[in-house]
């Protein structure tokens, strides 16, 4: 059971990280770049330097808040696309409280309340989609994708319009971004040697542990859980459907625009135009492919963030686009969403011991059917659900 | 507000609803056989890609646009292969493909297309049809296409007609669609016409793209349909899965979309940002305020197993 099979779901992943891999070195190759100087500008843009290492990290940071609230919304059901515009409207809030704080208000004040802002308009934006979904049944995916375009243009809008949040303009020459923040509400770095690392990485590591605890030892978990797989039957057994649901959606709102006030709240600490730079959607991409496990999530958003910098490197080091970072992420998650039927069925005997196991636990209770030693066919189970 | 500036709003709408229209009546044919393709976004991207790549190598843009439909249809085969066959998670896979065609067309600007702009491309001219062209405000606007775009509006036409709900493949793709097992049962190869509308969306969204490029723009620039695909996606939901409603939305998109450029010039000022926004918020509202899910393809985006 424990042996890893060539179907097992972690041995899809990696061959699929593998084969997404290769593509990103075929297309580097195309750009004119051997191997040897892709790898060595990847190793210097990742692991070169502390600051190299720092940057990685609070990327991963990012990427974990979003794929932490994708997998809560996720578990009730519902697919956040949303990541970017929610995104958006955390740093636009952000902004508009870090800018108006004086500067000698106590960093824990300022800090909370620029984050809580940022927390509020994320959670804001995801719940008009929400409420969408629940009064007008419209999909979630539809809204939330059309509100990030409604998010980025907000953005633009911001930044442009001098009565908004646009910095004062001395002359013609002024950049069209936010003002600083204030000093209160600058995050603060970690404090290792030259190493731009802030407390981001803390916080969303916290974050997501609280996540994992929450979803796996909470009613609210169990909750979000039954209404995920069958909100008929949720509804039956008393959950109030439409609220789990709206939570749910919201809090992956709230997570994400967390993670684009700690970007506003990060250097050079000024909102601008496509500030979010993509983190919407590679976070997706991370909540996709840790499937609900938050140890995979803190894996998965360690090594994309390590991958974005690489990024950036190669097309300074190597001359190799960046844009092909987003197309070994996109490869992956093709390759991975491919070979889900394959995945699933590979096994007929673990999976409906799997099945089992999920029975005994959600409809059995403390019953203590043993699901480990008889394998029995789903049509059995039936029956004795029949006669329970 | 006088006639020429109300020719020259509907002049743009027009042309901007034309491509949309195009991959909207392409992605409605798919949708009714009960396929989801938010990849729209990524084969109208590749079709202007294509064609215009094509268009600066070969110097025609007849070959460019010829290549915008068949990229478009090689990345309908891998979708089709995907949703159809593989099963996987249609939307899922529709985010991911958007997101490999930008990806990919980025990097091949910036690999085959000199720092990402196709400069002197060999486009389309407008060809003005005599006397219809001289009509008031609709004249110009319709009348007054490239060949590409009369060739686009023909196939529109044809896929109207074709997939009407009064023909046998239209009945079909319904039948497909809207309940699966029992079609299977009746006979009808469920995933073959499954993989036929995708096709059908991949060259229409190909060869909407082709005309982006060829006949609008006339060039490639990173990201260049900004969007387009996913409310080609919007006016299918929006237009209830009816050819005559589609035209409306995408008609509405269009001239919200060509409105972002007239109202400046007629001195109201709004933000250029909110313009941009508002076909989007229309579409929320749309979306939502005049379509519940009752019209749609029953069995859209649930996949086919077989025989049970």
């Amino acid at each position: 059971m424990t042996t890893l099979h060539i179907r097992h779901p972690l041995a899809v992943a990696l061959l699929a990280l593998a084969a997404s891999a290769l593509t990103g070195l075929a297309l580097a190759a195309a750009a004119g770049a051997d191997p040897a100087t892709v790898v060595d500008a990847l190793v210097e843009g990742t692991l070169g330097s502390p600051f190299a290492v720092g940057t990685s990290l609070n990327n991963a940071a990012l990427l974990m808040l979003v794929a932490a609230g994708f997998t809560v919304a996720y578990r009730a059901g519902l697919v956040n696309v949303g990541g970017e515009g929610q995104i958006c409207l955390g740093g636009i809030a952000a902004t508009a409280v870090g800018v108006s704080l004086p500067d000698d208000l106590p960093l824990p004040i300022g800090l909370t309340l620029t984050l809580l802002a940022a927390v509020l308009a994320g959670a804001g934006w995801a719940a008009v989609a929400a409420w969408l979904k629940i009064r007008r049944g419209t999909s979630e995916i539809i809204t939330t994708l059309l509100l990030n375009f409604v998010g980025l243009a907000l953005v633009v809008l911001m930044v442009q319009e001098p009565s908004l949040l646009r910095q004062p303009m001395t002359s013609s020459e002024t950049l069209p971004q936010s003002e600083r923040l204030a000093d209160s509400a600058h995050l603060p770095l970690l404090g290792l040697p030259r190493n731009p690392a802030t407390i981001a990485v803390v916080l969303a590591v916290l974050a997501v542990l609280a996540v994992g605890i929450v979803l796996r030892h909470s009613t609210v978990g169990l909750r979000l859980r039954s209404v995920g797989l069958s909100a008929t039957a949720a509804a039956r057994f008393g959950v109030p459907v439409d609220r789990t649901a709206f939570l749910g959606l919201a809090a992956a709102g709230g997570f994400s625009g967390l993670a684009g006030g700690l970007l506003v709240a990060s250097t050079p600490f000024v909102l601008a135009e496509g500030f979010s730079s993509g983190f919407g959607f590679s976070g997706l991409v991370v909540g996709l492919l840790a499937r609900g496990s938050m140890t995979a999530v803190i894996g998965v958003s360690v090594l994309f963030g390590f991958l974005v910098s690489g990024g950036i490197n190669l097309q300074l080091a190597a001359g190799v686009p960046a844009s092909t970072v987003t197309v070994v992420q996109s490869v992956l998650i093709i390759l991975i969403a491919g070979a889900a039927w394959w995945t699933s069925t590979a096994k007929p005997a673990n999976r409906s011991a799997r099945a089992d196991h999920q029975l005994a636990g959600d409809e059995a209770g403390d019953e203590g059917l043993d699901s480990g030693a008889v394998v029995r066919k789903p049509a059995d189970d039936e029956t004795e659900e029949v006669r329970a | 507000m006088n006639v020429a500036m109300l020719t020259e709003i509907l002049t743009s709408g027009v042309a901007f609803a034309i491509p949309l229209l195009l991959a909207a009546g392409g992605e409605s044919v798919s949708e009714r056989a009960g396929v989801l393709n938010l990849s729209m976004e990524g084969m109208m991207l590749t079709g202007a890609f294509a064609g215009v790549f094509a268009s600066v190598t070969t110097g025609s843009a007849v070959l460019g646009a010829a290549a915008g439909v068949l990229a478009g249809l090689i990345f309908g085969l891998a979708q089709a292969l995907l949703s159809v066959r593989l099963r996987a998670d249609q939307i899922v896979v529709g985010v991911a493909a958007n997101a490999l065609a930008l990806g990919l067309t980025t990097f091949g600007a910036r690999v085959l297309l000199d720092g990402g702009k196709g400069q002197g491309v060999p486009a389309f001219a407008d060809i003005r049809i005599p006397v219809l062209s001289e009509l008031p405000v609709v004249g110009p606007a319709i009348f007054g296409q490239t060949a590409l775009g009369y060739v686009c509006l023909a196939v529109i036409a044809a896929l109207a007609v074709v997939f009407s709900r009064r023909t046998m493949p239209g009945i079909r793709i319904d039948a497909v669609g809207e309940d699966a097992v029992s079609a299977g049962w009746t006979g009808l190869a469920v995933n073959r016409i499954r993989v036929l509308g995708v096709l059908i969306a991949s060259a229409a969204g190909g060869l909407a793209g082709a005309q982006l490029a060829l006949s609008e723009v006339r060039s490639f620039s990173e990201n260049m349909t900004a969007g387009m695909g996913y409310l080609a996606v919007v006016a299918v939901i929006a237009g209830r899965w009816k050819i005559t409603g589609i035209l409306w939305a995408a008609l509405f998109f269009g001239v919200a979309r060509a409105l972002q450029f007239a109202l400046p010039a007629v001195g109201v000022h709004i933000p250029y940002a909110v313009l941009v926004m508002l076909p989007y918020l229309i579409a929320i509202v749309a979306v939502s305020g005049f379509v519940g899910s009752r019209n749609a393809p029953s069995c859209l985006t649930v996949p086919y197993v077989g025989r049970v």
